[in-house]
């Protein structure tokens, strides 16, 4: 007599689907709001002629409280240039640039309209210092 | 006799809400990355090439009025003169605009004044006080 055996099913519960989603969900936000910098209030100056920015790697702010930021985290503004870059390093701990190509150093400076030159001058300078190519984040000027 | 009426209640597919939910984070991701980023690049070269620039063409950007090479100027007048001078350089060395600013002098006003430099084909450098 030949005895069937018994199959033995080990379905995934598709309910458990959802709330693995939600979590990969929240998961994701969470990162996306770390890196960015969409949280710093800005009021942006206006200019015309704007382009779209070649790379995305870095992005600094100046925000209404003249507060500056580095990819959206608080900074000393004297910080800045040895975060963006540091030759003397060894090589994948030379900041946030680092060894990229022209063209890829792209630094997006988001800074507030009325924010003095005091404030804003060491940034672009620390950025020029560090190879960097400024990016000035502005809004089309309205005729 | 009494009839049982037969319940009209119908679960949605579990297997649905996954589905739902890969939307969501979709829907969320693009949000995030739909921030505007257009605006103006700009060259700033270091202190090497600013030193390089022999007879720089001066400016000096107050919170109330600008001066060029010593002159106070209105902002348009300024606009003129600046492109007109920038019109008779030859080599990019002698296209450097050195720029020293106020501290007060706010960001919109700073990138009004360099961007009509730029577009007159100068090249910005910035000059600050060593502290």
């Amino acid at each position: 007599m030949i005895l069937q055996r018994r199959q033995m099913s080990a379905d995934v519960p598709a309910m458990a689907m959802g709330d693995i989603a939600f979590l990969l969900l929240i998961f994701f936000i969470i990162l996306a709001r770390v890196t960015d910098d969409s949280h710093v209030k800005v009021n942006k100056a206006d200019g015309t002629e704007l382009q779209k920015p070649q790379s995305k790697r870095v992005g600094i702010a100046i925000d209404t409280n003249q507060v500056t930021y580095l990819n959206g985290v608080r900074i000393n503004p004297d910080m800045i240039s040895d975060a963006l870059y540091k030759p003397d390093a060894p090589p994948g701990q030379r900041g946030l640039l680092g060894d990229q190509p022209p063209g890829q150093r792209t630094v997006l400076l988001k800074i507030d309209k009325d924010t003095p030159a005091s404030m804003f001058e060491p940034v672009i300078e620390a950025v020029s210092r560090a190879g960097g190519e400024l990016h000035h984040v502005l809004e089309e000027k309205m005729n | 006799m009494k009839l049982r009426r037969q319940s009209l209640l119908t679960e949605p597919p579990a297997s649905a809400t996954s589905d739902i939910a890969f939307i969501l984070i979709i829907f969320f991701l693009v949000c995030a990355s739909v921030q505007q980023e257009d605006g103006r690049p700009q060259e700033i070269p270091n202190s090497d090439k600013e030193q390089q620039a022999k007879n720089p063409i001066r400016v000096n950007l107050e919170r109330d009025h600008v001066k060029l090479n010593g002159e106070v100027l209105a902002m348009k007048t300024f606009r003129d003169k600046v492109g007109k001078l920038l019109a008779q350089k030859v080599n990019e060395a002698e296209k450097t605009v050195s720029i020293r600013c106020s501290p007060t002098v706010p960001y919109q006003r700073w990138m009004d004044v360099t961007a009509w430099i730029e577009d007159a084909g100068g090249t910005i450098a910035l000059m600050r006080k060593v502290q």
